[in-house]
């Protein structure tokens, strides 16, 4: 490969993006395939064919939006390009029944693009003059995307993933180029360094640090490692990098490298996302053949291949040694550390490990300096970070906006709010090890050291709104659940603390705590935090802690009164039924599986609370709302 | 005619070599094609490596998606994590338990499907979710999950 292929390759992605047709891109993520993405595609496909309407048809990752899927944007030259949500098999035959009569769709018509942003520079100028649409709201006032900026996610719902031409077309491997033509591997570190990037994965070490620390080791050979174990609950932005653009991973994984002196680098791919990785498979070998991987990267004398391991379902091999364990085939519990992997990692060599949006962040750093990278965001926490934004929030889907940004930005201007009406009680960040930030710290500026102060962590991403109706005792206990069952076994502290934290907490959701149980899980977490070796034990009380700590009252109401606020610990809420609003109609009685409601037709019915098993269908089906829960 | 676990083992060594790094590689080819990892294929792959059986074992033992026992033609993967949970997912599960009358961890009489919970699959935008074999499913309720499942073979 030589500038003038690289550039070739470019010109023919940029063909395939702008054809000078009409364009159709379906969103074919996950998200957008479980939403049935596949089906709107084939009709397209099948209405193309009959219709016989000159239209190309491709396929790109997720947009972000991942509520409104199936999305799908239409490019016709010299006019905007437009995007359209909640597509369906039916919808798709009106689509191109429009295009074929040489009109622009207008179901399901979300936004138009005027133009397309690569970073902070103007990628493609999509309208000739007269053709603006302008009655259609532009991308940047749709409020799911006006405070967003993307870096990681710069080309996912644009470009094929398939397509390496496409991405070449967005500047990729223009970084690598560079690099390898002249910049030393120290010169690029001081880079990285210089933009401040820090760990995406959750632990947010300085990333240019941890290369310099592998570097600086001697040894003969260095491993570089791509943490795509991605398992926190609520957390899927590295499934939909891996699924929109793989290749920003594996150019960051060769300029990281050539950086760090290794020769080979592995990805390790939870086997809970296949798309991801057969979308990898097929990446990496595009980038051998096209020589971006291989012997003598563009001429440099610099040689790297990338290796994908998969993992099998256990949580705790995102911890970096139980991670590289599993690569060497032994039993992943976790190690030891120090050593730490920069000084002694897969088989004993210095090992390199970022996560998959730590990688995809490298390119642009390496393209337009660290200087740039470091203009955004707050002192100490720079550039942009995506967000998965899900649970009891209008607007669910990945977002990635500038650190600094306030929750408040993030769940009600991005995230639409609080459904039904419904009130915001807290959110809950950086999954298991994270903890729940309450509603008065809603103004609070999102970067590791603000949420750190806030008792939780920034963690990898995942977002979990929570409301009014959500009983904190109960999350509390879901987390130790989950952290019980992912522990490996290996320290007494976190095998057997989690165990007794789990019992306590099952204790006070069941209506049986006792008035000593809140202290002795502060007690008991500080314990298990100490004596733990690992990061998921060092972690594991976090969820616990912060409830308690911003919570404390829900948990005396469970404990002193037997009541569950939120109405959700069963043993604790009792359904009955308001003798004034009840109507006699009989429909709770008729649907009660248990014959626990007795009344006679147009007489006051009465729940059994013996036979009562408190399923809330009566509730749910009465249309007087007789029902009441107590 | 289908592959012994011993021929698996052995076409997958081939691939990827004996070292100790391809133990993953081996029990993730048993896994995938038989839909667990038999004591033939834990004893053939600790002897082309050079290791004790136990060893093996500790490694099949470790991960969820590994399993020693044999399992359904079918595997429905319930996402069991908050984001699901606070979507309803325990209510989809007792639909599906109920249907097939067995518990998570069990296998259907007839050897169809087996029922596992799994941690979360990265699905939570459209919850609850659940992987059937390698294929999501989401936005699930009772009746929609129960018609998925009625539905496989």
């Amino acid at each position: 490969m030589s500038a003038g292929q690289l550039d070739t390759l470019g010109q023919e992605g940029l063909l395939s993006l702008y054809p000078e047709r009409t364009r159709i891109s379906v969103g074919m993520a996950t998200c957008g395939l479980a939403t049935g993405a596949q089906a709107v595609y084939d009709r397209l496909s099948q209405e193309i064919e009959r219709t016989g309407c000159d239209v190309v048809l491709s396929k790109t990752g997720c947009l972000g939006f991942c509520q409104k899927e199936p999305i799908i944007d239409l490019f016709i030259p010299g006019k905007p390009r437009l995007t359209f949500v909640e597509m369906s098999p039916e919808s798709a035959v009106e689509f191109i029944g429009a295009i074929a009569a040489g009109r622009v769709p207008t179901d399901g018509l979300l936004c138009r693009h005027d133009q397309e942003l690569l970073l902070d520079d103007v990628f493609r100028d999509y309208c000739s003059e007269g053709e603006e649409l302008t009655g259609v709201p532009l991308y940047t006032d749709v409020p799911f995307f006006a405070k967003q900026m993307k870096i990681a996610l710069r080309n996912c719902g644009l470009v094929d993933p398939g397509s390496i031409e496409e991405y070449v077309a967005r500047s990729g491997y223009s970084a690598l180029h560079t690099v390898l033509s002249g910049t030393s591997p120290a010169e690029l570190i001081e880079e990285v360094k210089l933009s401040g990037l820090r760990g995406r994965g959750g632990g947010g070490f300085p990333t240019g640090l941890k290369w310099e620390f592998t570097r600086r080791t001697e040894a003969e050979d260095r491993f570089i490692v791509c943490n795509a174990d991605e398992g926190d609950p609520g957390a899927y932005m590295d499934r939909s990098i891996l699924e929109g653009d793989p290749h920003s991973v594996i150019e960051g994984m060769i300029i990281g490298g050539y950086a760090i002196g290794a020769s080979t680098g592995f990805i390790y791919c939870r086997t809970e996302y296949p798309l991801a990785i057969q979308r990898l498979e097929v990446a990496l070998e595009q980038a051998r053949l096209h020589g971006f991987l291989g012997d003598d990267i563009f001429g440099s004398g610099f040689s790297f291949d990338i290796r994908i391991r998969e993992g099998s379902g256990a949580f705790v091999c995102g911890e970096e040694t139980s991670l590289m364990h599993s690569i060497e085939g032994v039993s992943p519990e976790p190690g030891n550390r120090p050593p730490f992997p920069s000084e002694s990692g897969l088989w004993e060599k210095p090992t390199n490990i970022n996560n998959v949006e730590t990688w995809s962040n490298i390119p642009p750093i390496a393209l337009k300096g660290g200087k740039w990278y470091s203009a955004i965001g707050t002192e100490k926490s720079k550039g942009t970070k995506v967000f998965s934004l899900v649970g009891k929030v209008t607007n669910t889907g990945l977002v990635e906006v500038p650190m600094g940004i306030t929750l408040r930005e993030i769940i009600y201007d991005i995230g639409g709010g609080i459904p039904d009406d419904r009130e915001f009680k807290a959110v809950q960040t950086g999954g298991p090890s994270g903890g729940c930030i309450p509603a008065s710290l809603l103004d609070l500026p999102v970067d590791y050291e603000r949420l750190a102060e806030a008792g939780s962590i920034m963690g990898s991403g995942g977002m979990v709104v929570m409301d009014e109706d959500t009983c904190i005792v109960d999350i509390a206990k879901y987390f130790l659940e989950f952290t019980n069952d992912e522990s490996c076994g290996k320290c007494t502290s976190c095998r057997d603390g989690s165990d007794l934290m789990l019992a306590i907490l099952t204790r006070i959701t069941s209506g049986e705590g006792r008035p000593e149980d809140i202290d002795f899980l502060l007690e008991l977490g500080e314990a298990v935090m100490d004596a733990s070796q690992c990061g998921l034990g060092q972690t594991l009380p976090n969820p616990v802690l912060s409830t308690i700590k911003y919570f404390r009252d829900e948990y005396s109401a469970h404990i002193e009164r037997a009541e569950c606020p939120a109405h959700v610990c069963k043993p604790l809420i009792v359904y009955r039924i308001d003798p004034e609003a009840c109507t006699g109609c009989t429909l709770c009685a008729r649907n009660c599986s248990m014959s626990a409601i007795r009344g006679e037709p147009r007489k006051l019915h009465v729940i059994d609370t013996g036979r009562c098993t408190k399923c809330g269908v009566c509730y749910d089906v009465c249309k007087f709302n007789a029902v009441i829960l107590e | 005619m289908s592959r012994t676990p011993e021929e698996i083992v052995r076409a997958s060594l081939e691939k990827h070599g004996s070292g100790r790094e391809a133990v993953m590689e081996i029990l993730t080819d048993v896994n995938r094609e038989l839909g667990c990892i038999p004591e033939e294929a834990i004893i053939a792959t600790a002897s082309a490596v050079g290791v004790s059986n136990a060893e093996i074992y500790s490694v099949v033992s470790f991960y969820s998606f590994f399993s020693i026992k044999p399992r359904g033609r079918h595997i429905v993967r319930l996402c069991s994590t908050i984001s699901c949970v606070m979507s309803g997912s325990a209510e989809v599960l007792e639909a599906v338990r109920d249907d097939l009358g067995i518990r998570e961890g069990e296998t259907t009489s007839d050897g169809r499907i087996t029922l596992e919970t799994t941690s979360c699959i990265g699905l939570c935008d459209q919850a609850p979710a659940m992987l059937v074999n390698d294929e999501p499913h989401t936005r699930l309720t009772p009746e929609t999950a129960r018609a998925i499942i009625a539905g496989l073979e």
